[in-house]
């Protein structure tokens, strides 16, 4: 009964009519950076930032959370229809999305990318309402030796996802662990392959590295390809999806929400690792494995109900620890602090106002993306049917602002054009860039979260597997590994009777 | 001949030396005048949303008001905040280019990083003191020590083994504790961190029993009874937490480590351009509502002429200079 008069406490505040606009405007322009490639959420939040300053903070706050969870519906737009992630969460989108719209199939991947996603935002909105503090403690009980065991079931999971040989997925998780090593060493500041340059010794942005081999990258490569268009919007024939499309999908829609909702809440988690996560489980049970890959919708809904779900419970650490988890939530700290609220267990009691109205917001923001997607979806392809000598160089310089307008930084920019070079030699070489990306990420985590592990356990190994959380963990990389394998040593061993 | 032709020259070039003198000096005193005529950009050295940004945006926006032109803040993060301050101590000593200054690019850096891009005193003309940030020294509130002298004992008790967090390497945080230890002849660990969040999650589920935290992230979760607070590292108390003793009255007399922040121009800046800013800069600090506005950011807002800045700025770096050599910590490029 406390929920139901929170809840009203809290809607009383989202549906003002200023309330409801700001959220529209902030899922706007989620939606709308989310569809274009390059510019992201942290770049918009932090340009953003400076104009809240006079704004009431419930409005404010509402806003820029519309920006998050709006940016995770837009992304899928342009992964399914260019083969382009709007966001680095949807790269994973791609594989199975922009196949779908090779067959002729854009329409039901994006209404179900949509619908998985507001089906996720809802009950998102639930679980952190519900949950809020019992979510919070989950997350605390990790440690050191847990976030470890949690980076090794990822890196497996990196594995599992590649297409093709896994040889090639093993050798472009490993470069993407050596590329993350750039910079400075947490534990005792050694610089690594940092060659003198100031501009690397905190290392390089995934945002770079994401920009650079799925969009520069692809960009590249689509211009080999003289003539041929690859956008498939006049192949557009339905937009609904199927029957078949529903029952395919639903399941994947719960346990990408799931999956994602839970990823959400851990420190480094949100919305990019829950699409990777969602995606990689959906293979790994689906009774066809093949089809995946080849414009499976499981591979369409499952990552956009992941990301949404992520994008959403990554607050509840803010709102309840006062910890961000992320540099989206970072900045959410930030805006908070302007507005004299120290983010932190105090708010719920303190201000619930604002924490409800927030939560409720995110409902209606939910519902507005939904009615802005699905009669849009026409437009968003009308964007992206743009003749390509004028699409391309706009993707290019809207890759540009985006990582210019996260440091201020040339230096950077050449970092992305360095990136776009090495995407398409990986493209070149038939290699995966998204194990790549998983690699590049989870790597300085693992890495730092190793080393600290070891010195609070005085320099003992065995904190790995007495722990309860980081042995069940690392029992599901081995099994997940296992699994992976095993086809593979059962087809030797046929061939070797074979013979 | 050739004698009268050389005077002649020589002649003539001292008159242009003198025209131009004339003509530069003119111009730089109408610029002091008529400063600022342009847009005036502050370059924070640290990603936004921080403590330095949001202060930086707070002057910002009062800056504006008593100027009447649009102040911008330009975050130019990286290398312990080394990028952005180089990039001022390069720009155009014109007083349009400004830096917001801390502890670590002013105070720490200069003898941590052993090559700094810029020489934090030649290349740099102090202009105005901003605020000043205390530290907190704070315990998991399960630890068994309710008292500074009660965690030193229970320091003492397992030397080596003892640890403490912070927000990372070199950081005045890190070398709060450095210099804590030093003081207290404690053999202590310390666990650095990638900024302070996820620092004061581990002390919160008792992986670490204590550290230093900015006053402004610590403060909710001392509110909250996450974390017990046992002492400010301020020369007095704060008026956040008004019944936690300082370091020193807590037993290490003479401690102190404050985490500042003040604006920069390049060095050469015209000292009627700086005189100017500062005076801007120390009435907009006097106004009762910009003061609760810092205060509120957990930061006690301080005024400073140039000079008394530039004195500071030196014996900090020699403060410093002293804990980071003491602590061994060191960050090559």
């Amino acid at each position: 009964m406390e929920l139901i008069a929170n809840l009203a406490t809290g809607f009383a505040v989202a549906l003002t009519v200023k309330n409801i606009a700001y959220c529209f405007v902030g899922v706007l322009l989620g939606t709308l950076i989310g569809v274009l490639p390059g510019i992201g959420p942290v770049a918009t939040i932090a340009m953003l930032l400076p104009i809240t300053f006079n704004l009431p903070p419930e409005s404010a706050l509402i806003m820029l959370a519309g920006i998050y969870y709006g940016a995770q519906y837009g992304g899928s737009t342009s992964a399914i229809l260019v083969n382009l992630p709007g966001e680095s969460s949807s790269a994973v989108t791609t594989i199975d999305g922009y196949q779908m719209a090779r067959q002729g199939r854009a329409g039901p991947a994006l209404a179900i990318a949509a619908i998985g996603s507001f089906f996720a935002g809802c009950v998102a909105t639930v679980l952190v309402a519900f949950f809020a503090p019992q979510l919070a403690d989950l997350a605390s009980e990790f440690a050191q030796a847990d976030y470890f065991s949690l980076m090794v079931l990822g890196l497996v999971a990196a594995v599992v996802l590649a297409r093709g040989s896994v040889l090639k997925a093993m050798a472009m998780v490993l470069l993407g662990l050596l590329l993350g090593m750039v910079g400075t060493d947490v534990m005792d500041s050694t610089p690594r392959f940092t060659f003198g340059i100031p501009e690397l010794t905190d290392g390089i942005g995934p945002a770079i590295v994401a920009m650079g081999v799925f969009g520069v990258a692809e960009v590249i490569a689509n211009l080999e390809q003289r003539g041929e268009r690859r956008v498939f919007a006049a192949q557009i024939t339905r937009l609904l999806p199927s029957k078949d499309d529903l029952r395919r999908s639903w399941k994947a829609i719960l346990r990408g929400t799931g999956l994602g909702s839970m990823l959400g809440i851990l420190p480094g988690g949100g919305a990019l690792l829950a699409s990777f996560a969602a995606y990689t489980l959906e293979k790994r049970i689906a009774k066809e494995p093949q089809r995946f890959g080849q414009g499976a919708i499981e591979g369409v809904a499952a990552p956009e109900s992941a990301n949404n779900a992520g994008a959403q419970t990554s607050f509840v650490p803010l709102l309840t620890l006062g910890i961000p988890t992320n540099p989206v939530m970072a900045l959410m700290f930030g805006a908070m602090m302007i507005h004299g609220i120290a983010p932190g267990p105090n708010v719920i009691n303190e201000r619930p106002e604002l924490f409800w109205g927030m939560i409720s917001s995110m409902w209606i923001g939910n519902l507005l993306l939904v009615v802005l997607n699905l009669p849009l979806i026409g437009l968003w392809i009308k964007l992206l049917t743009v003749p390509y000598r004028l699409l391309y160089p706009a993707i290019i310089l809207f890759c540009c602002i985006g990582v210019f307008s996260v440091n201020n930084s040339a230096y950077e920019v050449g970092m992305l054009a360095v990136f776009g070079l090495l995407g398409y030699l990986f493209l070149k070489l038939g290699c995966e860039p998204a194990p790549f990306l998983l690699g590049f990420i989870l790597g300085p985590m693992m890495d730092e979260n190793l080393r600290r592990a070891l010195l609070l356990s005085h320099g003992d190994f065995s904190v790995f597997v007495t722990r309860p959380i980081s042995a069940t963990l690392l029992a599901l990389a081995a099994v997940l590994l296992l699994l992976t394998i095993a086809p593979a040593v059962r087809r030797t061993r046929e061939e070797a009777f074979a013979q | 001949m050739i004698l009268r032709v050389a005077l002649l020259l020589a002649a003539k070039a001292l008159q242009a030396t003198v025209c131009l003198a004339f003509v530069v000096f003119g111009a730089l005193s109408a610029a002091a005048q008529s400063y600022p005529s342009k847009p005036i950009k502050i370059v924070v050295p640290f990603p936004p949303a921080g403590t330095t940004d949001l202060l930086a945006r707070t002057l910002a926006q009062k800056l504006n008001e008593a100027f009447g032109k649009p102040v911008v803040v330009e975050n130019r993060p990286g290398a312990g905040g080394n990028i952005g301050a180089d990039v001022v101590a390069h720009a155009p000593a014109d007083g349009y280019t400004l830096l917001l200054a801390t502890v670590s690019t002013h105070g720490i850096n200069p003898t941590l990083y052993p090559n700094m891009p810029y020489d934090a005193i030649k290349d740099f003309a102090p202009v105005a003191l901003v605020g000043r940030v205390s530290n907190v020294l704070m315990v998991n509130p399960k630890l068994a020590a309710n008292s500074m002298k009660e965690l030193i004992a229970l320091a003492k008790a397992q030397p080596g083994k003892f640890m403490f967090a912070s927000s990372g390497n070199g950081t005045s945080l890190h070398l709060s504790g450095e210099l804590f230890a030093t003081m207290a002849q404690l053999d202590i660990t310390h666990v650095p961190y990638k900024g302070s969040a996820p620092a004061l999650a581990d002390v919160m589920n008792g992986q670490v029993p204590f550290m230093f935290d900015n006053l402004p992230s610590a403060l909710p979760h001392i509110k909250a009874g996450k974390l017990r607070p046992l002492a400010v590292t301020m020369s007095k108390r704060i008026v956040q937490l008004p019944n936690v003793p300082t370091v020193a009255e807590a037993g290490l007399p003479g401690f102190e480590a404050v985490s500042w922040f003040g604006l920069m121009a390049p060095a050469r800046t015209p000292g009627e351009v700086v005189r100017r800013l500062n005076s801007t800069v120390n009435k907009i600090l006097s106004n009762a509502e910009m003061r609760q506005r810092l205060i509120d950011l957990g930061t006690e807002p301080a005024t400073m002429t140039p000079g008394q800045f530039s004195e500071h700025v030196k014996s900090e770096i020699e403060k410093w200079g002293k804990v980071v050599k003491t602590s061994g910590a060191t960050v090559d490029q």
